[in-house]
């Protein structure tokens, strides 16, 4: 049977993830190209599309960088197919350099950029605004705040970047990505639309001369798209009132269940910004007139807010504006409290008072941490065990990213995907001491490969671990170029690790498993009495991943004959959590144990038996 | 329309999300207009997950105070999550615990089910707490304890819809191997609930 996301039943309500639900808008806007590198919380959409890749009448593919998947979209758009590529928000950051011209050259077939934006940082290393983008780069910009939307604005963003040739953003927030909802589908096209390539070098090879035209031309075509943003229905007005406030993205959702919950439905007056870029300013003019405030609400940074500060300036509007400049944060997420808050503020009103009970205070931690068996751990443990505090270390983008507590308090410094060898070539090389870089597999393929071959043309004195766990686990399991496998079959040319660090020129390379504890030990000792760049490539496969893709437990588990000495050192120093003290004994969950049995390497006090005996 | 705001809080692999599934996709086959939210990501690494299910509301998201509803999957997060929940709202909770690392190293205590009890009796109209794994070993799979959770609360009518329509959900929505342990769970939690 069809996955039902792929199936023509205009009509029937779905209830999807708001990831799905972009997928199936993309496919409802006629898209025939997707790229995309993974991070959360975007990656259910390309997840979506490479699960029913089989099925679906389209070419997916994950690339190994977000520069890359713009660029290869780039390529296809040129080539007439509307095309979707996704990452999360610094993922844009990788690829704006081929973005901030791409806008220049146009795509004719038409390309929506997916930005997953993080307010609240819930799985991110900062929290940025990519509507940025949407002003620095030149691109229509769309903030869906449901299920439904999701799905409506991922094809109407499709359907205006194929008639504009502009690309656009479609942005997004975790809280949208991950919302579940109805979903009410539309029609599929029953023709692919396309426009083939007529070549055109003023139009696509952006030499200076070609580029001063260039970005006049992208300024008008978005005076124009600016007049189809004044009279969009993802641009609507609502109720009515001396108090106006104006939202967009999730902000919406929160401000009609506050004036619900104040009572206040209809009784002000609302625009509903969800085609927030260019802004439609005839229509904020409008809006605005008879009333005695307004109020900004959008998360992050004031963008809405300062553009219509400026517009009621240059009209000489008096008027009230109340937002960031006030109260609301300028980090974080809002919500539908925060909202009734500014609505009282803005009405006069006392604000409400905490009704609930206070949050607990000094209860244990649950932060998230690596995996029984996790040969990262093994890793971390045996690197901690010949460098202890000695050496500095440097990590990277992934699940190993975890190992920053204590005991194995593997992280020192941490940047973005892929920067963990170049960040530690220049501490190494400013400071003198000694330092180690992490990097996991898929990273390295990203664009960790750069900094090492830096660090050999640069002689710098760092020892490189890859961590390869054989997939990019952080973000879901996703194949990347030197997995054997993809989810749809074998991967016909896997690139290997090693031969690859050894034709960048490092000299000293050496492969071997973690979970091979004298080996790792000795091998890292021989590496520590080098200088110069050298790469250690610690190889076992991720536990989870290959508990799904053989489905069998491995058959032996480990159990604790004896707590001893050394049995609670072990517990101290590994922490694996299928380690559990009861009273002063040391006892292995079996449930939880992957059967690594590395603990077995470090005392004996632990022993291996039979699961389930 | 009656709008409900639930909240759902639990660990990592308990199928919290599961369970979060089962009540929005009861709710949509009952016509009602659900918006449901989850937080992962660094979650499944053993972490907290949080989720939310709300009846009639646009926003996915719950803040402090606004839940008339929680389920807690885990002891020390069902403490933990106790202030999202409204004044006079109503808690079912998993008795069995999970500890984190810091407790199973012996770095950190865990708190006591009376003590949990005692804060939620404080903020809650109803309180109930049963031991969910060990109903779902009896009703045949301890994958099951999510739904052993979901039998209690719709047996209280904290949840939107009657159990025949969650008893449904199960047939239509769940793998059909583990359909009838998971009827099961349903039946022993909502008999824990009525004692």
């Amino acid at each position: 049977m069809p996955s039902p996301l792929l199936a023509d039943t205009p009509g029937e309500t779905l209830l999807l993830l708001g990831n799905e639900a972009i997928v199936r808008g993309a496919l409802e806007g006629g898209v025939g190209f997707v790229s995309c590198y993974p991070g959360t919380p975007s990656s259910e959409v390309p997840d979506t599309f490479f699960r029913l890749s089989r099925e679906g009448d389209y070419i997916f593919e994950y690339s190994t960088n977000e520069k890359v998947a713009l660029e290869v979209g780039a390529g296809a758009a040129l080539a007439g197919v509307p095309t979707l590529v996704t990452m999360k928000h610094v993922g844009v950051n990788v690829a704006a350099d081929p973005l901030l011209t791409l806008s220049y050259i146009t795509a004719p077939g038409g390309l929506v950029l997916l930005s997953a934006d993080d307010p609240g940082c819930h799985s991110s290393q900062n929290e940025q605004d990519n509507r940025h983008y949407a002003r620095l780069a030149g691109l229509p910009c769309f903030e869906p705040a449901t299920a439904q939307e999701c799905k409506d604005m991922a094809r109407d963003a499709l359907h205006l970047a194929h008639r504009t040739g502009q690309p656009v953003l479609l942005r997004t927030t975790t809280r949208v990505n991950h919302v579940r909802g109805p979903v009410k589908l539309g029609n599929l096209p029953a023709e692919k639309a396309r426009k083939p390539f007529v070549r055109n070098l003023q139009q696509y090879v952006p030499i200076p001369a070609h580029s001063r035209v260039q970005h006049r031309q992208l300024l008008d075509r978005m005076a124009s798209i600016r007049q189809e943003a004044e009279r969009s229905r993802w641009n609507k007005v609502s109720g009515q009132g001396e108090l106006g406030v104006i939202a967009s993205g999730i902000c919406r959702c929160y401000l009609s269940d506050a004036l619900f919950e104040e009572g206040l439905t209809g009784q002000v007056k609302v625009l509903d910004l969800g085609f927030s870029y260019p802004m439609p300013d005839a229509l904020l003019l409008e809006f605005v007139k008879d009333l005695k405030a307004v109020l900004v609400l959008e998360e992050l940074d004031p963008l809405v807010e300062e553009h219509l500060r400026a517009l009621l300036q240059r009209k000489g509007v008096a008027l009230e504006v109340l937002g960031k400049s006030e109260t609301l944060p300028v980090w974080g997420e809002y919500s539908t409290d925060m909202v009734r808050q500014a609505i009282r503020q803005a009405q006069g009103r006392q604000a409400r008072g905490p009704e609930h009970c206070a949050p607990e205070q000094g209860l244990a931690m649950r932060p998230p941490n690596l995996c029984a068996g996790c040969s990262h751990r093994a890793s971390y443990f045996t690197v901690r065990e010949v460098y202890g505090d000695e050496a500095l270390y440097s990590s990277d983008i992934g699940c190993y990213t975890l190992g920053l507590l204590p005991p194995l308090s593997a992280a020192d410094f941490l940047l973005c995907m892929g920067a963990s060898i170049s960040t530690a070539s220049g501490f190494a090389t400013a400071s003198g001491k000694t330092t180690v870089a992490f990097i996991g597999d898929s990273t390295f393929f990203h664009s960790g490969i750069t900094g090492l071959i830096n660090a050999v043309y640069n002689n710098h004195n760092i020892l490189v671990v890859i961590l390869d766990n054989r997939t990019t686990a952080m973000t879901g399991h996703q194949p990347h170029p030197g997995v054997d496998h993809t989810a749809i079959g074998p991967n016909e040319r896997p690139i290997e690790i090693e031969p690859l660090v050894r034709a960048c020129g490092v000299e000293h390379v050496k492969s071997l498993s973690p979970l091979n504890h004298k080996a790792t030990k000795k091998a890292l000792e021989e590496m520590k009495a080098l200088s110069g760049p050298r790469v250690l490539i610690l190889r076992d496969p991720c536990v989870i991943h290959e508990r799904r893709v053989n489905g069998k437990p491995k058959p032996q588990v480990a159990t604790v004959a004896e707590t001893t000495e050394g049995c609670l050192d072990v517990l101290g120093s590994l922490a694996c959590p299928a380690f559990l003290k009861e009273g002063d004994a040391v006892r292995v969950d079996e449930e939880m144990c992957s059967g690594c049995m590395y603990c077995l390497q470090l005392d004996k006090s632990f022993k291996a038996k039979k699961r389930g005996a | 329309m009656q709008r409900t705001r639930i909240f759902f809080t639990g660990v990592g692999g308990q199928g919290t999300l599961t369970a979060t599934k089962l009540v929005s996709l009861t709710a949509l086959d009952e016509g009602l207009a659900v918006t449901s939210g989850e937080i992962h990501g660094m979650a499944q690494r053993g972490g907290v997950v949080e989720s939310t299910v709300l009846i009639g509301y646009l926003s996915p998201k719950i803040t402090h105070g606004e839940a008339d509803v929680l389920l807690g999957f885990e002891l020390l997060e069902t403490l933990r999550a106790l202030c999202y929940l409204k004044p006079g709202g109503r808690l079912v909770g998993n008795s069995e615990s999970l500890p984190p690392l810091s407790v199973a190293t012996g770095k950190a205590a865990y708190p006591s089910l009376e003590s949990v009890e005692a804060k939620a009796k404080a903020v809650a109209s109803t309180v109930l707490f049963l031991p969910c794994r060990t109903l779902a070993q009896q009703a045949g799979a301890a994958q099951s304890a999510n739904t052993v959770l979901l039998g209690a609360a719709c047996a209280i009518k904290a949840l939107p819809f009657g159990m025949e329509a969650l008893e449904r959900s199960v047939r239509k929505y769940l793998k059909p191997a583990l359909a009838e342990a998971n009827l099961k769970a349903l039946e022993l939690g909502a008999k824990a609930a009525l004692r």
